[in-house]
């Protein structure tokens, strides 16, 4: 089980970077970021040659399937994407600050998938019902829909934080966080990647459920929870185009938003429904 | 201030802003490029137009119908509903029942707020495709000097010996590189105008009108669809299926019969497949032969048919053994509802009732013994005897209905019966389904095309001053304003390019 062993270490991984992204902050040195981009780098370099050990393990193990079926498995891959799009999003902002929100995020995924006595790293056969081509498209549009809405709820977060900041002022942590009008339109971009995403997520699960269960769309709790939240972020997306709401009022709903990602992701596995199998 | 080169390619196809110099940046609304009318296409103001084609009140619907949503999900539906309102005081429960509370989904309420959702969807694109079609089809005059106003600096540059042929060559650049390409000439200025990406414009009408696709779908589905349910047990032919919410029989108007129904374990014990060989019979004729998996349908004549669950059922062989003190029991095979001679003769006996599973003991099969004289006797006889005796209370285990010597001198043994698979198949038809198809594809698409394209109008201004050649570029977008900005970047220096090289030297 190399992989499971390797993905313990990225949680550390993760949260030394983390840790330097925070020193980044604090100090202002240029020096702690870089290496911070380093180290997270390398956990997602590591964290993925992991997920291909797993699969090709499980393939070994004659239960071949893609690493995604548990909720040790989802937990992984969700950390893997809200790095790997946080990386695009340094890379393409060459703004390191948002590191510092994001970070966290990953790190405590991480630590709650490796730590938490109730999760199981073992690979698992497949339940019937999971044998679908859907799974892997499913798995992979929702996941990026859940990174992309959690790089908006860090936005948000820091955009709460840049309030603060006053040219009086001094404070180099809020300085160092780009401008609200920026954070606004990245947050927004964020929401429209997400939007997107769990679009597709939405509709890949409903070609599953057809295939799978019979009808395209059964009010289970976990597809009421993603429709909810699809909502409320077409909700956003909507109330933008209305004489402005911006700033506050969209991190106030993507507060809400993100809350109800998360919903979706754990709280669901306490009402009963077809996909109660996540436990 | 250069905002950086273009990124050789574009991982992420949304543009994200660059922070690192946080200049020219507008944060004012770009959307609303088209002013919003609140007054029905003739001129009448409208209140009823007004109140649907405003975006107010879809982020009201939205946030609406989650919350509608969230307490259908808090609530149990369908399952669990009369422990649920066991635990209401009788006002409250009333209350449940006139909100349609236990089935929130296909309440009236939540039907009504869904048909407001479409008229919002049906005025407001009404009201504004008038202006996008507009904006659409318009030519803008080449010679505006509005966009030319606060540019950077980087949009401006000067051609030093400019070569003969400066309104052909911008012009073929413009022509080849955008649309509707038009030039003009106003005193000493020459100006050019190009446009991209029009159809942007009409991303967001596909979206929407994909949300009424999928709705249409969804409402054809539930008047002319229906969810039912069958069990076939090996062998068997059905015509009929049972719905699922009204318990009612369905007449197919074709014939199904199971094959062979297999299940394979995983060597934990998991179940790994289940398998159902069906033929479709059409006038008692074979029509089509199918193999059902999980995730794997048939579809026959609209009908879907999925593998749900599974069971068993006795079959027809029961083996039995009757023995007598002192001899040796005799074991037999017999068919139930037949009647057997009793090995010496009293009478007859047959099996008239077969259970493969009764109350967790595991098979059980009732004889009935028929003396020449006297009464006849039923008793149960149980395949796992120790088993019945735990499970049975003492007083049911001593009564003669469950004594297999009840019938002296022999005492019947139950020792296997033949169990048959039956399979569980959900049948469905819902003629909706490729009209939400349909939808979820146009939504993807509308999507797409509403937040990666854009529609970006460009003006090129060149003024002669003595020698020199003073060129600029401006442009505007329907939003992205930094990828406005490259784009204008890379037209400057394309057009400064273009302009040095002179064909001459
Ligand atoms: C669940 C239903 C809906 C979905 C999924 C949806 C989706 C969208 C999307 C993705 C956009 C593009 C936003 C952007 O450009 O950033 C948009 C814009 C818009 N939507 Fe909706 N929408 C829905 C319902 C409605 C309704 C009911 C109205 C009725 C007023 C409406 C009015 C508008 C308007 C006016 C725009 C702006 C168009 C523009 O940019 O010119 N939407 N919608």
């Amino acid at each position: 089980m190399i992989n499971s062993i390797i993905l313990s270490y990225t949680t550390f991984i993760y949260f030394l970077a983390f840790f330097l992204y925070l020193l980044f902050m604090v100090m202002g040195r240029a020096g702690f970021g870089r290496l911070a981009t380093l180290v997270t780098l390398l956990g997602l370099i590591a964290q993925s040659f992991a997920i291909v050990f797993r699969w090709i393990e499980s393939y070994q193990l004659g239960i071949g399937h893609a690493p995604f079926s548990n909720l040790y498995e989802s937990l992984i891959f969700f950390t893997w994407t809200i790095i790997f799009l946080y990386m695009i999003v340094e890379w393409r902002t060459k703004n390191r600050t948002l590191g510092t929100f994001v970070t966290p995020l990953a790190f405590l995924a991480m630590a709650y998938a490796s730590f938490s006595p109730g999760i199981s790293s073992k690979i698992q056969p497949l339940v019937p019902a999971l044998k679908s081509n859907w799974l892997i498209s499913h798995v992979i549009t929702c996941f990026f829909g859940y990174a992309a809405f959690g790089l908006s709820f860090a936005l948000s977060l820091m955009y709460l934080l840049k309030q603060r900041d006053t040219p009086l002022r001094q404070n180099l942590f809020l300085r160092l966080i780009p401008g609200q009008a920026i954070l606004d339109e990245l947050n927004y971009q964020m929401i429209v990647i997400g939007f997107l995403m769990l679009t597709l997520g939405i509709i890949t699960g409903s070609v599953w459920a057809h295939s799978a269960w019979g009808s395209y769309w059964s009010w289970d709790p976990k597809e009421t929870w993603s429709l909810i939240t699809w909502l409320i972020y077409a909700s956003i997306i909507h109330s933008r185009l209305v004489r402005g709401w911006r700033g506050k009022r969209i991190v106030f709903l993507s507060f809400i938003g993100f809350c109800c990602v998360l919903f979706t992701y754990f709280g669901v596995n306490y009402l009963a429904g077809l996909h109660s199998y996540a436990k | 201030m250069n905002r950086g080169s273009d990124v050789g390619f574009f991982v992420c196809p949304y543009p994200i802003f660059d922070t690192r110099t946080g200049s020219g940046f507008d944060p004012e609304p770009v959307l609303l490029h088209m002013p919003m009318k609140r007054q029905s296409p003739k001129g009448r103001p409208n209140i009823v137009w007004a109140f649907f084609s405003s975006v107010k009140l879809t982020v009201a619907l939205l946030i609406i119908l989650a919350t509608a949503s969230v307490v259908g999900t808090l609530i149990p539906q369908t399952e669990g509903v009369a422990q649920f309102a066991q635990g209401l005081s009788p006002a409250m429960l009333k209350l449940f029942v006139t909100l349609d509370l236990f089935d929130v989904y296909h309440s009236l309420w939540f039907r009504i707020l869904l048909g407001a959702l479409t008229a919002n969807i049906v005025i407001c694109s009404l009201d504004r495709f008038p202006g996008t079609w507009k904006r659409f089809t318009s030519r803008p005059k080449p010679d505006r000097e509005k966009p030319f106003q606060d540019l950077a600096e980087e949009q401006t540059f000067v051609i030093h010996h400019p070569p003969a042929d400066v309104t052909e060559r911008v012009h073929d650049y413009l022509a080849d590189k955008y649309r509707k390409p038009r030039a003009r000439e106003v005193g000493t200025e020459r100006y050019f105008y190009g446009e991209k990406g029009g159809y942007s414009l009409f991303g967001v009408y596909l979206v929407h009108m994909s949300v009424l696709c999928i709705l249409v779908g969804g409402l054809v589905g539930s008047f002319l669809g229906f969810e039912a349910y069958v069990n076939i047990v090996e062998g068997q032919t059905i015509d009929t299926v049972v719905s699922r919410k009204e318990r009612t029989p369905i007449k197919l108007g074709f014939g199904v019969r199971c094959d062979n129904f297999t299940v394979d374990f995983y060597e934990n014990g998991a179940p790994k497949e289940y398998r159902a060989e069906v033929t479709f019979m059409v006038d008692g004729k074979r029509a089509k032969q199918e193999t059902l998996l999980v995730n794997h349908p048939a579809t026959f004549k609209g009908v879907t048919f999925y593998q749900s669950n599974y069971g068993t059922v006795p079959g027809n062989a029961v083996h039995l053994s009757i023995s007598q003190q002192g001899k040796a029991p005799i074991s037999m095979q017999v068919e139930p509802k037949t009647p057997y001679p009793l090995p010496g003769g009293e009478g007859t006996f047959s099996i008239v009732d077969l259970r493969s599973n009764i109350m967790d003991i595991g098979p059980a099969a009732m004889v009935s013994v028929h003396p020449e004289d006297g009464e006849e006797i039923n008793f149960w006889i149980f395949e796992y005897r120790d088993r019945a005796k735990k499970i049975l209370p003492g007083p049911m285990l001593n009564s003669p209905k469950f004594n297999a010597s009840a019938y002296g001198p022999y005492t019947f043994v139950l020792t296997g019966l033949e169990t048959r698979y039956y399979t569980g198949l959900q049948a469905n038809k819902d003629p909706g389904v490729s009209i939400v198809w349909m939808g979820c594809f146009f939504m993807v698409i509308g999507l797409f095309v509403t937040f990666f394209t854009f529609h970006r109008r460009v003006w090129v201004r060149v003024s002669d001053q003595g020698q020199d050649l003073v060129v600029s570029v401006a442009g505007t977008s329907s939003k992205n304003p930094v990828g406005l900005e490259r784009e204008l970047n890379t037209l400057a220096r394309s057009l400064e390019k273009l302009l040095h090289k002179d064909p001459r030297i």
